[in-house]
């Protein structure tokens, strides 16, 4: 089975006419649903763009980073989630069209930046949390993975509206 | 009622000219969402920290020392974009009552919020104290909460429901 023809089954499920709205009743699906992504999403990139400014020294600069972290990731990760469920419900409505749009393929290219990030950052200077912890300023690898954490988010949301606009 | 206004609105040569550049819009929606996203989660970080006061933590006057300046900024970011979007699209914006909606209850929040950012400057140990929640912080929590929630959902659903009042 190709890619194509299986986007094609995934659109022509009943759930995805569901979120389409091809039954009248059912009209404000999307809609709905979109809502709750994008309270999701607002919950995603608040929440990362706060522990981000932390780690450029811009804010909460006399709390802990680590206790900030550990109050946060699992707020990200559970809205992630959310984000996650809404979205593929979206998706699942228009799958040829949304996998087939350069801008929400960039979109995923951006949020896989953003973990690789993520991820470089906590098997790198954030394993020596300990020694710059209380540091109103961090190291610059930490302020670096902040920045760019912050840059590849905001990539996210500028592509994910710029979906809504071309398809 | 704003009929009028909006189609000459529409006319003037600011309106004429973002019309006819399209990254206009998009982009200003974008900064518009990255400020929601903002915004959105300052509050609701404050409220929650609100409604589990005695569970103690972060003290309450530095947290919102923190996030009210990023909310207030976050708000004028929002106003700066909105007003572009309304100069670009005023049909679209007045038209609905999604949007005056959402803008009367922005002007509730924003003095409620004020009104809250002045009592905690004012006395900041008394909200420090975990043993006691102080009077009306749950309220403000709740209602507050509601009234972002219902922001929200206004400014999504004015692109959904302008189409049926023209």
């Amino acid at each position: 089975m190709s890619i194509h023809s299986f986007l094609s089954m995934v659109q022509d499920l009943p759930l995805s006419a569901a979120v389409r709205g091809d039954d009248p009743d059912m009209v404000w699906a999307f809609p709905i649903i979109e809502t709750l992504h994008i309270f999701a999403l607002s919950t995603v990139f608040g929440s990362i763009a706060l522990l981000d400014m932390r780690l450029l020294g811009w804010l909460s600069v006399n709390n802990p980073v680590s206790k900030l972290a550990r109050g946060t990731l699992p707020v990200t990760w559970t809205a992630w989630g959310c984000a996650a469920v809404t979205g593929s419900l979206l998706f699942m409505s228009k799958a040829t069209t949304y996998a087939g749009n350069l801008q929400f393929q960039l979109k995923f290219v951006m949020m896989g930046l953003a973990a690789l990030n993520m991820l470089v950052f906590h098997f790198g200077p954030y394993r020596h949390v300990d020694s710059w912890d209380s540091a109103q300023t961090p190291p610059t690898s930490a302020r670096f993975a902040g920045a760019l954490s912050l840059a590849l988010w905001t990539a996210v949301i500028f592509f994910g509206r710029w979906t809504g606009f071309t398809t | 009622m704003f009929r009028p206004f909006a189609k000459w609105l529409s006319m003037t040569p600011l309106s004429v000219w973002f019309q006819s550049h399209a990254w206009v819009v998009p982009i200003s929606q974008s900064i518009h969402i990255v400020c929601v996203c903002l915004l959105f989660t300052s509050a609701l970080t404050i409220n929650v920290r609100l409604l589990r006061h005695r569970a103690g933590g972060r003290s309450l006057s530095d947290l919102t020392g923190t996030l009210l300046p990023v909310m207030w900024w976050c708000l004028a970011g929002l106003a700066f974009t909105g007003v572009l979007q309304t100069i670009t699209e005023p049909v679209r914006q007045f038209v609905t009552p999604m949007f005056w909606a959402k803008m009367l209850m922005i002007v509730i929040v924003a003095i409620m919020t004020l009104a809250f950012a002045g009592k905690v400057r004012a006395n900041a140990p008394r909200w420090d104290d975990t043993s006691q929640r102080p009077k009306g912080a749950r309220a403000f929590a709740i209602v507050t909460s509601l009234l972002w929630i219902s922001i929200v959902i206004c400014g999504r659903f004015i692109g959904y429901t302008w189409s049926f009042y023209t």
